[in-house]
């Protein structure tokens, strides 16, 4: 990691009242790869919509290299490559022609533009299909075209708006491998979704989102610790709930116990473990247990943790 | 399976009838043409209602060119105009008013019509005379030609009501001068049910009408069908780039190559400038196939004014291409653009004149007509193609067709949307 690539500073967007981004503030450092992970409408979208120069912020900055955002967004552009959620290719068009229109928009020509496109078409695994209209291709082909697109001008950042919606497992497949073959050749990639398995598999460094705020940055592995080693929602009896407080709290692979409710949260050392000395603890004082919820310590479970949510809510 | 079907079809109901816009032009559309096409084809399928005007100068020194004028008053569904602002018609005023384009017909009676139709025909100094038929050359020759044969009717029945007295008399006083005048009131009688057209005409009518177009008009010939066909369908058809523009705008919003376009080191008029320039460029090469195929395939003249019609379908393709662009901006959805399009395209051609001419329209519409950049593109390419005029006559309406680009792209341009 060097010096960061990314800067950005008391983020504000709002579509009139409603505040779509709220101060968000975190850099990211050239060569990573880096997750903005969050439900529909967390605000990753507009955040990402925003260091593309697509929208302008109300309140902040951002820095890309050396370049304000707003102020020298023509030179930003050149810095930025941006893959949108939508297929964004001309579908009567060939592949090669596709991106041929592409690079010629950011200024490629002759032999350059050929050798580019050639390069990331074999990049993206569709140097045979180069001379097909995109509207033939599947699904997988057509997003990792939207890849290739996004590449043509060699991008010192690239944006991946929730580049696997839709897609086929094995093709999701194939553009985690392609990702990670970009940034293995030193490209940074900041990388929207909401799939938390992805961020978990890709990302060096994870921002979690909800309502237009940054609510945990870190690591994934980081951000997994949290939770220590798991989650356990524990539902007895009202009566019960006050006086086995103090016993669940003494377990040995229990960490936190918090009543929420009718049931006990209790955060854990090592989830597995902590189970069962709880059962065993239950049993021992006669006390049913009405209802039990165990999480894995993961992204989601992060999630959950930090919102009282599910991602996919 | 009957009840998926009925699941889809009301899906698909919901789907139409929450989008408001298409909706009202589904709805509205057909209303919009059946005023339209009424009212612009009332001239032609009302004749009765919708007089066809025809201005009169008489300059005729007796009777007879009265008694046609009047014959042609009642002729349905022809309307005679003879005065004009109180005060009668003269030759300058009737071709002042044509070239103006309040009126499409006059006709000049000549001062010695009367004495043509009265002279005896079997004196050796026969005479013969011209009424001069004065028309806009743009005046479609559906309505021309009948209108010709009609006068040439009505004068060549005048003229023999003029002639039969006239001939029996000169007989009675050659041959029987003492014959009563009862005998050659009834011999009068017989002898115009006998002769039909006999002592009118022989080889040479008495009087013929004669076709001509309005000074400063370089007209060579008269217009073909071409000439009076083509500008008008070139210019309904060079419209229809609305439709394919506006789509193209709505599918690169949604298939989201305007936005990636949009993180392009490249400014929002240059895009835009981007995606009208090819409809801009078609709407020329379609205006050249259309001119161009016209030309070589059936002989039509291109008037006198090359560069005048260089500039006229420059401006009037700006026009199409500004209308797309405001079309793009208004319609959300497909199926809005789809009855947008139709909807503006055919009630301006026709209010334009482009399938009827507007003259045949009552005089209203023919004013509503005149807020159409296509009556403008028409006249211009009329008055090139068909008049004869050149580039600095029709600059007026160049300025005119202009005007409507301009305000075209500038509502456009603010009510458009790249996302």
């Amino acid at each position: 990691m060097s010096l960061p690539l990314v800067v950005i500073n008391g983020l504000v967007k709002k579509y009139g009242q409603r505040v779509a981004v709220q101060d968000v503030s975190f850099s990211i450092e050239e060569g990573e790869i880096f997750g903005l992970l969050g439900p529909n409408g967390a605000g990753k979208t507009t955040t990402l919509s925003i260091l593309s120069t697509l929208l302008i912020p109300d309140q902040g900055n951002v820095t890309i290299g050396d370049y304000d955002l707003v102020r020298d967004a023509k030179q930003v552009k050149r810095l930025i490559g941006s893959v949108p959620q939508e297929l964004a290719l001309y579908p009567t068009l060939s592949a090669w022609d596709n991106l041929v229109f592409f690079g010629r928009i950011y200024g490629l020509q002759g032999a350059e533009l050929k050798e580019r496109v050639t390069a990331v078409l074999a990049l993206v695994g569709l140097s045979d299909r180069a001379a097909d209209a995109v509207q033939t291709f599947s699904g997988g082909m057509k997003r990792r075209l939207n890849i290739a697109a996004g590449l043509i001008h060699r991008p010192r950042i690239l944006f991946l708006d929730e580049p696997t919606v839709g897609v086929d497992p094995q093709s999701r497949n194939f553009i985690f491998e392609h990702v990670e073959r970009l940034n293995e050749k030193g490209l940074t990639i900041v990388y929207t979704t909401h799939y938390m398995e992805e961020a978990e598999r890709l990302c060096d460094r994870v921002a979690i989102m909800d309502e237009g705020r940054v609510l945990a940055l870190d690591t994934t592995k980081g951000l997994i610790d949290v939770l220590g080693g798991g989650v356990i929602y524990l539902g007895l009896p009202q009566a019960s709930l006050e006086s086995f407080l103090s016993a669940v709290h003494a377990l040995a692979h229990v960490s936190i116990v918090t009543p929420e409710d009718c049931r006990l949260k209790i955060e854990t050392k090592n989830a597995r473990l902590a189970l069962l000395e709880l059962i065993e603890l239950c049993n021992a004082h006669n006390v049913s247990i009405l209802s039990l919820e165990m999480l894995e310590p993961n992204l989601e479970s992060v999630f959950l943790h930090l919102t009282g949510k599910r991602l996919r809510d | 399976m009957l009840k998926q079907i009925l699941a889809l079809t009301w899906k698909d109901l919901k789907v139409f009838f929450k989008d408001r816009g298409a909706v009202v032009l589904i709805f509205v559309q057909p209303f919009m043409f059946i005023l339209v096409m009424s009212y612009a084809l009332s001239g032609i399928f009302r004749a009765g209602d919708r007089p066809i005007l025809i201005l009169a100068v008489n300059q005729d020194k007796g009777t007879q060119a009265a008694t046609v004028l009047r014959q042609l008053g009642e002729t349905k569904p022809f309307a005679v105009e003879a005065i004009w602002e109180n005060r009668p018609l003269t030759q300058q005023k009737a071709e002042e008013l044509i070239i103006k384009g309040k009126r499409n017909l006059a006709l000049i009676f000549p001062p010695d019509f009367s004495a043509v139709l009265e002279q005896i025909p079997a004196t050796r100094e026969r005479r013969t005379t011209k009424v001069l038929f004065i028309v806009d050359p743009t005046t479609s020759g559906q309505l021309v030609e009948p209108i010709q044969g009609t006068l040439q009717g009505l004068l060549e029945r005048t003229a023999y009501a003029a002639i039969v007295p006239k001939g029996v008399d000169y007989l009675f006083d050659k041959l029987a001068p003492q014959a009563p005048a009862a005998e050659r009131e009834s011999f009068k009688g017989r002898a115009e049910g006998a002769m039909p057209g006999g002592l009118t005409g022989g080889e040479t009518p008495l009087v013929t009408v004669e076709r001509a177009s309005p000074p400063g008009m370089r007209v060579k010939k008269l217009p073909d069908v071409f000439q009076q066909n083509v500008p008008g369908y070139t210019i309904y058809g060079i419209f229809w780039i609305v439709s394919l523009l506006a789509v193209s705008v709505l599918r690169e919003k949604q298939e989201g190559t305007f936005r990636r376009l949009l993180v392009a080191p490249m400014g929002r008029m240059v895009m835009l400038a981007g995606k009208l320039m090819p409809y801009y460029l078609i709407n020329i090469v379609q205006i050249v196939i259309m001119l161009g195929v016209s030309s070589l395939l059936f002989k039509m003249s291109l008037g006198h004014s090359p560069a005048g019609l260089v500039v006229v379908s420059l401006a009037a393709a700006a026009t199409a291409t500004g209308l797309g662009v405001l079309v793009a901006a208004l319609g959300r959805t497909e199926a809005q653009i789809g009855g947008l399009t139709v909807l503006l395209l055919l009630t301006l051609s026709a209010l334009g004149g482009c399938f009827v001419p507007r003259f045949t329209m009552p005089d209203w519409l023919q004013t509503v007509g005149l807020m159409t950049p296509h009556a403008w593109a028409l006249d211009a390419y009329q008055d090139l193609l068909v008049r004869g005029y050149g580039l600095l006559e029709v600059l007026p309406k160049i300025c005119a067709l202009a005007a409507f680009a301009l305000a075209f792209f500038v509502i456009g341009v603010w009510r458009f949307r790249f996302e």
